[in-house]
């Protein structure tokens, strides 16, 4: 599971809402892949990613200082899309937990897959 | 509206495994469709989904998926077509009951910079086919997607959400997750699928067995199928019917087929256990009534395409009620006109 993936998930467990997101995230492995570096790509996610949460996943994993906002201009500043690209796009959590900050429900993730499906008592009725 | 059909019910061969080779046609929904905005009551509960994700887990972990895997195939690259028919790039895109990725090879860079991949298997998730495209694998049931509002820029989904219990809560979802102006691209099995076996069934167990077991079944026409988008929110809809003949050497190959797709019976009210009697009485039965010249049986796939947007002020739409400046009751006098100015 890439950063990206975790800035785009929240929790649906039945009474929630929107206050399901985001997700806080606990890694017991994480590994590095190597991505293919696509300028075109991370610009576009930027102005998509919510960046609080963003910034406390990082956190969360001990990663390099991300920035308290996008720098401006941001589009032709090579070393900071690099270093976004790294953070979304490169780190994987292969396993650990999301956890719903309403409900505290906790949804594995197993090897770098999360699996976020609901229990009956947990869906809407 | 929701047609009621009288159904038969698909069953297991005698000795085989525990899961009954099923028709991809059925699935339920909620008897009352909701006003527009609101959840709809989860009046029926048709399929049993614990026991769905056991199929589609067991069909992924047979030694050659990809053996029963021609149909989504050939849906998947339908749908990639449909994709790139719409002349512009999607950063986000989200891929509902994706199996092992049917659409997502199909599709590639210039189009799509990312595709989410969500199903209710494990195993098909694990399994995946490569893909040029970079993909997230992502454990959700179709019902309940683990997204914020306004987050894709395309939503697809391939021959899945016929075994959704609630198809409006599940189409209000994917209009949830949508962007503005995002588009929903989905293909799924109509009623039509595999009547040829649910007749030669039908048939053989009244002969055999005195009368068959029937229950009711609600599913979608396709003309329901565009008020159930409509009312999940979305715009600009299309919907479009397509049948697939897949020839098989005889029944009980069909049977197994279908089993390898994942694609067994999992409705509630399944019967555990069909008669061997029945079962060959049936196989004749679609032997004699439906096989083709070569001796090989036909079994017809019907295939609903939909997409429907969601709404954005940049979208065409219909004028205002009597904006137009000129009748139609004028158009009849066009010839006299373009005739009078060639002399």
């Amino acid at each position: 599971m890439k950063l990206l993936t975790h800035n785009l998930l929240s929790s649906h467990v039945r009474g929630v809402g929107t206050r399901g997101f985001p997700l806080r995230l606990q890694a017991t492995e994480v590994r590095i892949n190597p991505v293919e570096f696509n300028p075109d790509f991370v610009a576009r996610m930027i102005p998509k990613v919510e960046w609080a949460a963003l910034v406390q996943a990082a956190d969360t994993l001990n990663l390099a200082e991300v920035p308290k906002e996008p720098t401006e201009g941001y589009e032709h500043d090579e070393t900071f899309l690099r270093k976004m690209h790294h953070v979304l796009l490169e780190v994987d959590v292969l396993e650990g937990t999301l956890q719903c900050p309403e409900s505290g429900r906790l949804f594995p993730i197993s090897r770098g897959i999360p699996n976020m499906l609901l229990n009956d008592e947990e869906t809407e009725t | 509206m929701l047609r009621r059909v009288v159904l038969s019910r698909l069953y297991a061969r005698l000795g085989g495994p525990a899961v009954s080779a099923g028709r991809g046609g059925r699935r339920g929904v909620a008897s009352s469709v909701p006003p527009s905005g609101s959840t709809s009551p989860r009046a029926l509960n048709i399929f049993d989904r614990e026991l769905k994700r056991k199929q589609k887990n067991w069909a992924a972990r047979q030694p050659e998926p990809m053996k029963f895997d021609y149909l989504k195939e050939e849906i998947g690259s339908r749908i990639a077509d449909r994709v790139y028919d719409i002349a512009r790039d999607f950063p986000l895109a989200l891929d509902i009951g994706c199996g092992r990725g049917y659409i997502a090879q199909h599709l590639n860079k210039e189009t799509v910079g990312k595709i989410f991949q969500t199903d209710i298997a494990e195993h098909a998730l694990k399994n995946s086919i490569e893909t040029d495209i970079p993909t997230v694998n992502i454990l959700a049931d179709e019902e309940f997607l683990p997204f914020p509002e306004n987050t894709f820029d395309l939503v697809v989904s391939s021959l899945s959400l016929h075994w959704v219990n609630d198809l409006p809560r599940a189409l209000e979802q994917i209009h949830y997750v949508l962007k503005p102006d995002g588009v929903f691209v989905g293909a799924m099995f109509g009623g039509d699928t595999l009547y040829e076996l649910r007749c030669s069934l039908q048939l053989a167990e009244t002969e055999r067995e005195g009368g068959f077991s029937p229950h009711i079944s609600p599913f979608t026409a396709v003309n329901d199928l565009g008020h159930l988008l409509g009312r999940a929110g979305f715009n600009t809809l299309t919907v479009d019917t397509d049948e697939i003949q897949v020839n098989y050497p005889g029944m009980f190959e069909l049977m197994e087929d279908l089993k390898g797709m994942g694609e067994s019976n999992c409705s509630w009210n399944r019967k555990a256990l069909l008669h061997r009697d029945t079962m060959l009485a049936a196989a004749a039965v679609y032997r004699e009534m439906y096989s083709n010249e070569d001796g090989s049986i036909p079994a017809t796939y019907q295939i609903y395409h939909m997409i429907g947007w969601k709404y954005h002020d940049s979208q065409a739409r219909p004028a205002e009620r009597g904006s137009a400046t000129v009748s139609f009751g004028d158009l009849a006098r066009l010839n006299d006109t373009m005739s009078q100015g060639k002399k």
